[in-house]
């Protein structure tokens, strides 16, 4: 489980986590709902390890284990996983290369076994079909020329393959249409296990009619400001984030 | 027949090539044939009055060849070589059969009239010509294998060994250099080329000098109708390098490719300085070099298309780009193009920049470690100049090069 507890943090000397706090048991999805600009991305970014984010205070543990002493790499190896809001495009690495190197890294810090040629092979096929990916794409650059559903598919692809502990879904449903929409989600829906934990980051509740969260909460001014079951998501969809935005200017 | 060079009056050769151990001694070495004694001492004079190139002259700015000499005291002395592979058509230079051939190549002067900086590297080459190696393939021979010319360097000395090699119509042939050695000495380098109608040289170059050497190369390639030349240096030795290679299109539809990669790490210096003269029309000109640079490294890409009013429909493109790996390292980059003629596509480009932080900080969250993130971004931001070697042993050669560099450079 992920257990967040008073999460400060700031970008070049601006405060933007406010003391945060948040508990995921094991197996469950939450998803966090804001404004723009509220700081969900920020949270995604501290959660994984990205420079120039400064924790200022607080802990965040996964199992018990506190994250945010360790390097990107070494999260990802803890179970941590990103689906980042903007992938990013890396010209010249092959999916596969990237992928193979990705997977047997996590292996190896897990201390299982690497995988070889024809088992990465294997595993990278059965994942692709399930996703809906054609296996063209992993000839290609790293999200280099991928359309905006191509790149979210990849995401939940190297989520499927990387078989974290908790991952973190930054506006996932951004840039997709409704088929694509749903072909993630069923992606995500399929990883629902009861040893793994999603924070789903959300600006529409549109997203949450296919993943179904167990808990939402609400993000505003660098907190959270509001929990609830999934008719909170609802409720947000009707009277929009007005309200919370006020309590910020406050 | 090199050009005059006007000297004024201010002018103060640089001499320190002078206090090289031997010169002198070597210059007057009488049991060498009479035309090579004749040639050293002709040269011999004007490298007395002209000296050799400082970072005064503008094509000299970042590479400066007196202070290495300043620093290491060397004794003159004759290249360590070996050449393997196809040797049918090679020969020693001074036992090559056609002397005359020899003889007239040795004072053709190199182009680009009145470069000092070349003309003096090049005198002081001749002024200590011994040995070297020519290649004379005769018209309409294809050659399947390389010819494999290994340079051994050893410490305390300098050396000018010279390259001669001439390919005759519709005849091909492919050149692997291989350069090696250990402590500071002195490579100076002249090659001359001469390609004619249809044939094809394919010419690779692996500088491994030792990382205390000084490494001077030049080239000169003359390329007639539909002839071509490719040409590959893969840098990663020596603590100074200059790579100079200086091409004339003769013909219509002639081609060249200069392609290169440079690592440089430490203190080291490498410069590649290339000069594409289009001197007739339909040609293709292309250059591609990739520069990572790393430690207080310093890169140099002084790169020049000069397409002459008769060289309608010319093709020339130059492209140069650099990865920087410390904040320390330095990228100096200058490309040219000079066109004269109206009907031509050329296009070039530099760019330099660091590795990109959101592509690292993506892998990493995929669980891959820093260093190895590094090196794949390293890796793929060569592989595109690495896919163009044509030859497939030369390709897997040079990755498994760059793969022992980034192994022992990215250590996290
Ligand atoms: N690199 C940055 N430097 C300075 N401020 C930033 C940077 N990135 C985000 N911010 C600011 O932090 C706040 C939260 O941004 P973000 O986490 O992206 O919000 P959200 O994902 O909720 O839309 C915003 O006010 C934004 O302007
Ligand atoms: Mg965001």
């Amino acid at each position: 489980m992920i257990e967040i507890k008073n999460l400060s943090a700031e970008i070049d000397g601006n405060e933007i986590l406010k003391g945060l706090s948040l508990s995921i048991g094991d197996g469950e999805v939450h998803a966090i709902m804001g404004p723009n600009g509220a700081g969900k991305s920020t949270l995604s970014y501290v959660l994984s390890g990205r420079d120039g984010y400064e924790v200022t205070g607080g802990t965040a543990e996964l199992d018990g284990e506190n994250i945010l002493e360790m390097e990107p790499d070494e999260r990802a190896a803890a179970g941590v996983f990103l689906a980042f809001q903007y992938p990013v495009e890396i010209p010249g690495v092959q999916m596969t290369t990237f992928l193979k190197t990705a997977i047997n890294s996590v292996r190896k810090a897990r201390g299982e076994a690497e995988l070889d040629a024809l088992g990465f092979l294997k595993l990278m096929k059965k994942t692709c079909k399930e996703l809906g990916i054609s296996e063209d794409m992993m000839k290609r650059a790293v999200n280099v020329g991928f359309s905006g559903g191509e790149k979210k598919r990849n995401e939940v692809l190297q989520m499927a393959m990387l078989e974290p502990k908790f991952a973190v879904l930054d506006e996932t449903d951004s840039g997709l249409d409704i088929d694509a929409l749903k072909i993630v989600a069923d992606g995500v829906n399929a990883l629902r296990a009861k040893n793994r934990s999603f924070l789903v980051i959300t600006h529409y509740q549109r997203l949450l009619d296919y993943i179904k969260p167990d808990y939402v909460h609400v993000l505003a001014g660098g907190k959270i400001v509001k929990s609830g079951g999934p008719e909170l998501a609802l409720e947000l969809e009707e009277k929009g984030y007005a309200e919370f935005s006020k309590n910020e200017a406050a | 027949m090199s050009a005059v060079i006007k000297l004024s009056n201010r002018y103060r050769p640089e001499t320190s090539a002078l206090a090289l151990a031997g010169w002198e001694a070597f210059i007057a070495d009488t049991t060498a044939p009479s035309w090579v004694q004749a040639l050293r001492k002709r040269s011999g004079e004007k490298v007395r009055m002209m000296g050799l190139p400082t970072p005064k002259l503008e094509r000299f700015k970042y590479t400066n060849i007196p202070a290495y000499l300043k620093m290491n005291s060397l004794a003159f002395s004759r290249v360590d070589m070996t050449i393997g592979g196809h040797k049918d058509y090679a020969s020693d230079l001074l036992m090559s059969f056609d002397q005359d051939f020899v003889q007239e190549m040795l004072e053709v002067a190199p182009a680009g009239e009145g470069k000092y900086g070349d003309l003096m590297l090049w005198d002081f080459a001749n002024s200590l010509i011994a040995n070297g190696v020519v290649i004379d393939v005769p018209q309409n021979t294809m050659m399947d294998m390389p010819i494999n010319i290994g340079y051994e360097g050893e410490g305390g000395h300098a050396y000018a060994p010279r390259q001669i090699i001439r390919v005759g119509n519709k005849a091909q042939v492919t050149i692997i250099e291989h350069h090696t050695g250990g402590g500071a000495y002195w490579h100076n380098g002249v090659t001359q080329i001469h390609i004619a109608k249809g044939a094809k040289v394919i010419h690779y170059r692996l500088q491994e000098s030792s990382h205390e050497s000084l490494h001077t190369q030049n080239t000169h390639v003359e390329i007639e109708q539909g002839g071509t030349y490719e040409t590959f240096t893969l840098t990663l030795g020596a603590k100074t390098s200059r790579n100079q290679i200086h091409v004339d299109l003769l013909g219509s539809n002639a081609e060249v490719f200069v392609n290169g990669i440079n690592l440089l790490k430490n203190k080291q210096l490498g410069d590649a300085t290339i000069t594409v003269e289009h001197k007739a029309p339909h040609c293709v000109s292309k250059q591609n070099y990739r520069n990572v640079v790393a430690g207080q490294a310093v890169g140099v890409f002084q790169g020049k298309v000069h397409v002459h009013q008769i060289a309608q429909k010319t093709d020339g493109y130059q492209f140069a780009k650099s990865l920087l790996l410390s904040p320390l390292a330095t990228m100096n980059t200058k490309p040219e193009l000079e066109i004269y003629a109206d009907d031509v596509k050329c296009s070039h480009g530099t760019t330099s920049g660091q590795m990109d932080a959101d592509a690292l900080f993506y892998m990493r969250a995929r669980g891959i470690s820093q260093s190895d993130s590094e090196r794949l971004l390293i890796e793929a931001f060569i592989a595109e100049v690495i896919e163009e070697i044509s030859n497939d042993d030369m390709k897997e050669r040079v990755a498994l090069c760059v793969n022992d560099w980034l192994s022992k450079q990215v250590v996290a």
